[in-house]
C-alpha cells in the first residue's frame, strides 16, 4: 500500500493501481469516456485528467498508477476541462440516440451543463450500411475513443473493426469497410456493449421508442450452453416482453461479455411455434398435449421396452450443449447406472 | 494478379511487427498502390491481425497512392508563393501538406524526383559547415571526419563537453542533449539509438540539408552513441518525402559499413510513409513498431522506455551533427558561438519573401532581419508576418524583426525559437490566411487519438476561415478556454503547441478578431 493525497485527504491504495479506481474507492467519481476495466489504459478522451503535484500538465487519471507521496486533485479549475472536452466532442456529435443504448457524453454533457458552441463543417461521417441484421452503426454517433476497436483486438482477439484515417478523416469502420459478416467478426455484440454513446447498437431497436433506460431488467443465466454466462433479459415494461439481452462487468463467469447466440438469439422466448408443454404422440399419429407425468412415463415405458427386446447396448443417450454441465452429469448417470449402457454423447463435442 | 506478385516477394518480406512499415513501402514500390488485398495478404503472411495492418495502411498519407504520382505542396509558404495555382495547372497532381522543400516553394515532387530539382543555398559555418558538401566517406574524413571513431572518447568526456556547449535539442522540444545522453547511459541495457530524420514541421529543411550534403556528419555521431551506449541497434527514421536524401543516406552508410566502422553495429533507415506526426518521438516509436504512429502517454520517456520497452537515446539529425565540432574543439568554444547570451549556432532554415530562401547556418540569438540580410540575400517584399520557428512556434509581426530568436527574446511575442524554421510572408499575404492555412496543417495531421487536438485542430481552422469572411463561429471566450484545454490535456506536442499561432495572430492582429466579440 502506498499513502498519497486525494483533494487534500490523506488516503492509500494498493501501490500501482490506476488513479480512476483509487479515486473512485474513496468515494471520488472520475468521468471517463474511453476508459474501460476490460482494456488497457488508453488515455485518449482526456475527459479523466487530474492535476498532479510536480507534473508540468495534468494527467489522465485512467492510465496515471498512484504512487507514494503523490499529491492529486480532482476539483477545482481542472473540472473546467472535462465541460470544454464535453463541448469539442458535442461539437461533432450530430446523433445521440441513433438505437436507443445509454449515451454516458450526453449524461455528462447534461450534469456540467455543456453545449456544443458550434458543430464542425466536417462533423458528418460518411454513412455505413450492414446488411447484417444484428447490429446497426450509425457513425455521427461515434466519438473515436475505441473501446470498440481495442475489444475486438484485446479481448476477442479478431479482426472486425478498426480505427482507420488520422486527423477529421479519422474514423471507426468493419474493417476495410466490409461487412461485419465478410470479416473475422462472430456478431457477438461485444463492441456494441462498450460504447459509451450507442453508436453501435442492437439493430432491431433502430428508431427506437423505448429507450434502454426504460426497460425492467431481469437477470438470469444463459440457457445456450454449460459456461452459464449471466444476462440481463430486458423487457418492455408494457408488454414484459424482451427487447434485448445485456450484461454487467461485474457478472461472473462473464464480466459482460456474451457470444452471439446469449446476445441475440432470444427471439424463440416469444416465439408462436414454441413448444409450451408436454406432447406425446397419439394412436392417430399425431402430437397431442399431454401431463409431464404421462409424457415421462411413456418415454420410460418406451425404453424399457426396447431394452427388454434388444438390451441395454441398444439405447444411447445424446444430450444438449444447452444443458448445464450437471444435467449432462445427470444424463451419463441414468445411462450408465439407469439403463447400464455407455453411449453417451453432447451435441458439444462436435 | 497483384496478390499474385506479392506471393513472389513473401521469401523476402520479414514476418517481425517492426517489418511492417519497411514491408508496405517495399510492396508500394515493387508492386503497387496497398490495397485491401495486398495488405490482407501481408497480413496473413505476417501473422498480423488484417485490421491492424488497415489501421496502419490508412493512417500514413501515401501508401495508397502510386509511388509515381505527382505531388505538390500546400504548406502556408508554398501557399503563399502560388501552390494552388500549380495544383490547377498540374493534373493529376495531388495535394500534400508538406514536402520540406520550402526553399524551393511552391514544391513540386514526381515521384522520387523534386520538380524542377533540388537545390541548396547554404553557407560556410563553424559547426556544421554546411557550404562545402562531402561527396565521399573521403571527403568527410578529410575534413578530419571519422576522428571520433577513430579514437573514441569517454562517455564522461562526452557529456561534460556536451554540457557545457547547453546544446539542447534542435527538433523543437529543446531538451538539454547532454543530459539526455546521461539518462540513457544510466539506464540498463540493452538500449537502441533513434536518429529522428521525420522532418516535417512546415519551413523546416533543415535537417534535409545535412543529410544532403553532409550525410556522413550525422552518421558518425550516431555511430559513437551507439558504441558509447552499448546499443548494437540503431535506426534513423526517415520521412518518405526525402528521396535525394534517402539516397545519400544510403550511401554513406554503405560506405561507413565497407570501411568496417560499423562492425558489430546494425545500422539501418526506416523509410516513413507521410505523418507528420510520426516526427513525435513516440508516434515515431509507434510508427517503427509497426503500429499506427500515435504518440505515447509521457511519462514514462523514451529514455527510460523507448523502442521494443527499452531504454533509448533519440535525437533529431541536426543536434547530432553538431557533436563532432563540439567534441573536437570543446563546449566552450561551441557555446561561444553564439550571440546576445544565447550558446551556439544553429542551422536556420529561411525561406518565403527572401531573395535567397536555403539553409543557413547562424549563432542563436541572431534576429530575423540579420538573418535575412546577411544571408538570404534580403527581403523582396514588404513584410507582413513572420513565422520564427516552424508552424507551432506562433506568429510575428514586422515590429519582431529585431527580436533575437531565442527563448527569452520571443517570450513576449507569444512564440518561441522552435525548430528554427524561418518564413516570412509578404503584406500581400494575410495573417488570417496564413493561421488558417498554418491549423489546416495541423488538423489534418493530428493523430485524432486526443480529443483536444482531433476536435480543437479542426474547430480553429474553420474559426479561421470564417474570419476571413468576417464571420465568427465562436465567442472570444470559448476560443481561449478551448486554447487552453488543447495546450494543457491533449498527449503530445502537437495539440499542446497549435494554440501558439493563434494566441500569436490575436496578440498582434486584434483588429482581425473583432468578430468574435460580436457573437
Amino acid at each position: 500500500m502506498v499513502a498519497f493525497t486525494l483533494d487534500g485527504r490523506p488516503v492509500s491504495a494498493p501501490e500501482g493501481e490506476l488513479l480512476v479506481h483509487a479515486a473512485a474507492r474513496h468515494g471520488t467519481f472520475i468521468p471517463t469516456l474511453c476508459h474501460d476495466d476490460k482494456l488497457d489504459p488508453y488515455g485518449g478522451c482526456r475527459m479523466c485528467v487530474v492535476d498532479v503535484e510536480g507534473a508540468p500538465r495534468p494527467l489522465p487519471a485512467c492510465a496515471t498508477r498512484v504512487a507514494e507521496g503523490m499529491v492529486v486533485s480532482t476539483n477545482g479549475p481542472i473540472t473546467e476541462f472535462q465541460r470544454t472536452l464535453t463541448e469539442m466532442l458535442l461539437s461533432e456529435h450530430l446523433n445521440a440516440s441513433p438505437g436507443g443504448r445509454p449515451n454516458e457524453l450526453i449524461d455528462l454533457a447534461n450534469e456540467l451543463g455543456a453545449d456544443a458552441p458550434l458543430m464542425l463543417p466536417d462533423a458528418k461521417r460518411a454513412e455505413y450500411d450492414d446488411r447484417n441484421k444484428l447490429m446497426g452503426y450509425d457513425p455521427d454517433a461515434c466519438i473515436l475513443c475505441a473501446r470498440c476497436v481495442r475489444y475486438t483486438q484485446e479481448v476477442m482477439q479478431c479482426s472486425a473493426l478498426s480505427l482507420e484515417g488520422r486527423g477529421g478523416h479519422a474514423r471507426i469502420v468493419p474493417t476495410w469497410e466490409l461487412s461485419w459478416l465478410d470479416t473475422e467478426c462472430e456478431l457477438c455484440g461485444g463492441c456494441l456493449s462498450v460504447c459509451p454513446t450507442g453508436a453501435i447498437y442492437e439493430k432491431f431497436e433502430e428508431g427506437t421508442s423505448r429507450p434502454e433506460r426504460q426497460l425492467e431488467q431481469v437477470r438470469t443465466t444463459c440457457t445456450f450452453c454449460g459456461v452459464g454466462c449471466q444476462i440481463d433479459l430486458n423487457l418492455d415494461p408494457q408488454t414484459k416482453h424482451i427487447v434485448k439481452v445485456t450484461s454487467k462487468d461485474e457478472y461472473l463467469p462473464n464480466e459482460g461479455n456474451l457470444c452471439v447466440k446469449g446476445r441475440f438469439a432470444f427471439n424463440f422466448v416469444h416465439h408462436p411455434d414454441r413448444l409450451e408443454e408436454p406432447l406425446v404422440r397419439g394412436d392417430d399419429g399425431e402430437l397431442h398435449p399431454t401431463t409431464w407425468e404421462h409424457a415421462l412415463e411413456t418415454a420410460a415405458t418406451g425404453l424399457q421396452k426396447v431394452i427388454a427386446e434388444h438390451g441395454s447396448q441398444a439405447v444411447g443417450f445424446l444430450s444438449s450443449a444447452r444443458l448445464t454441465n450437471e444435467e449432462n452429469y445427470l444424463i451419463q448417470k441414468l445411462a450408465r447406472t439407469g439403463v447400464g449402457t455407455n453411449s453417451v454423447h453432447s451435441c458439444e463435442s462436435t | 494478379m497483384d496478390v499474385l506478385r506479392l506471393a513472389t516477394l513473401y521469401p523476402e518480406l520479414p514476418r517481425e511487427r517492426t517489418r511492417l512499415l519497411d514491408n508496405l513501402g517495399r510492396v508500394r514500390r515493387e508492386v503497387g498502390p496497398i490495397t485491401m488485398e495486398l495488405s490482407d495478404a501481408l497480413a496473413d503472411h505476417m501473422n498480423i491481425r488484417r485490421g491492424e495492418v488497415h489501421e496502419v495502411v490508412s493512417f500514413y498519407s501515401f501508401l495508397q497512392v502510386p509511388t509515381d504520382a505527382v505531388r505538390v505542396c500546400t504548406g502556408p509558404v508554398c501557399d503563399c508563393l502560388g501552390a494552388r495555382d500549380l495544383l490547377e495547372s498540374t493534373p493529376g497532381a495531388i495535394e500534400v501538406a508538406c514536402l520540406g522543400h520550402c526553399d524551393l516553394a511552391p514544391a513540386m515532387t514526381r515521384g522520387d524526383e523534386i520538380v524542377p530539382s533540388v537545390t541548396h543555398s547554404t553557407n560556410d559555418g563553424p559547426a556544421v559547415d554546411l557550404g562545402s558538401g562531402d561527396d565521399t566517406l573521403a571527403d568527410y574524413a578529410a575534413r578530419g571526419g571519422l576522428a571520433l571513431l577513430h579514437e573514441l572518447p569517454t562517455l564522461e568526456r562526452i557529456v561534460e563537453e556536451l554540457k557545457a556547449s547547453e546544446l539542447t535539442g534542435y527538433g523543437g522540444a529543446g531538451f538539454p542533449t547532454g543530459l539526455k545522453w546521461e539518462a540513457v547511459s544510466r539506464e540498463p541495457g540493452p538500449r537502441f539509438v533513434v536518429v529522428n530524420a521525420d522532418e516535417g514541421e512546415p519551413g523546416t529543411i533543415k535537417d534535409r540539408y545535412v543529410m544532403e550534403l553532409r550525410p556522413h556528419l550525422l552518421v558518425e555521431p550516431t555511430v559513437l552513441a551507439m558504441r558509447m551506449l552499448d546499443a548494437s541497434e540503431g535506426y534513423i527514421y526517415l520521412r518518405e518525402e526525402y528521396a535525394t536524401a534517402r539516397a545519400r543516406l544510403q550511401e554513406a552508410l554503405n560506405e561507413f559499413r565497407a570501411a568496417g566502422l560499423l562492425d558489430g553495429l546494425a545500422l539501418e533507415l526506416v523509410v516513413g510513409a507521410g505523418a507528420y506526426i510520426a516526427g513525435e518521438e513516440t508516434a515515431m516509436l509507434e510508427s517503427m513498431e509497426g503500429r499506427r504512429a500515435m504518440p505515447r502517454l509521457k511519462p514514462p520517456f523514451p529514455s527510460q522506455v523507448g523502442y521494443l520497452g527499452r531504454p533509448t537515446l533519440i535525437q533529431n539529425v541536426e543536434t547530432l551533427a553538431h557533436i563532432p565540432a563540439i567534441l573536437r574543439n570543446g563546449g566552450e568554444w561551441w557555446a561561444g558561438l553564439g550571440t546576445r547570451g544565447a550558446s551556439g549556432t544553429r542551422l536556420w532554415s529561411v525561406t518565403g519573401a527572401v531573395a535567397k530562401p536555403g539553409c543557413y547556418e547562424a549563432p542563436n540569438g541572431i534576429t530575423t532581419r540579420e538573418l535575412v540580410e546577411e544571408h538570404a540575400g534580403g527581403f523582396t517584399d514588404e513584410v507582413g508576418a513572420v513565422v520564427p520557428g516552424g508552424a507551432a512556434s506562433g506568429i510575428l509581426p514586422p515590429s519582431a524583426l529585431d527580436a533575437p530568436l531565442m527563448r527569452d527574446g520571443l517570450q513576449e511575442f507569444g512564440a518561441g525559437p522552435g525548430s528554427a524554421a524561418v518564413q516570412v510572408f509578404p503584406t500581400s499575404y494575410s495573417p488570417l490566411r496564413l493561421l488558417s492555412e498554418t491549423m489546416r496543417f495541423f488538423a489534418e495531421e493530428s493523430c485524432q487519438k486526443c480529443t483536444p487536438c482531433r476536435i480543437g485542430n479542426r474547430a480553429l481552422h474553420h474559426l479561421s476561415e470564417e474570419l476571413q469572411r468576417g464571420e465568427a463561429v465562436m465567442t472570444r471566450e470559448k476560443v481561449d478556454e478551448w486554447l487552453l484545454a488543447m495546450e494543457k490535456t491533449s498527449i503530445c506536442g502537437l495539440g499542446q503547441a497549435s494554440p501558439f499561432p493563434v494566441r500569436g495572430a490575436m496578440q498582434h492582429w486584434p483588429e482581425l478578431f473583432e468578430p468574435l466579440e460580436h457573437v
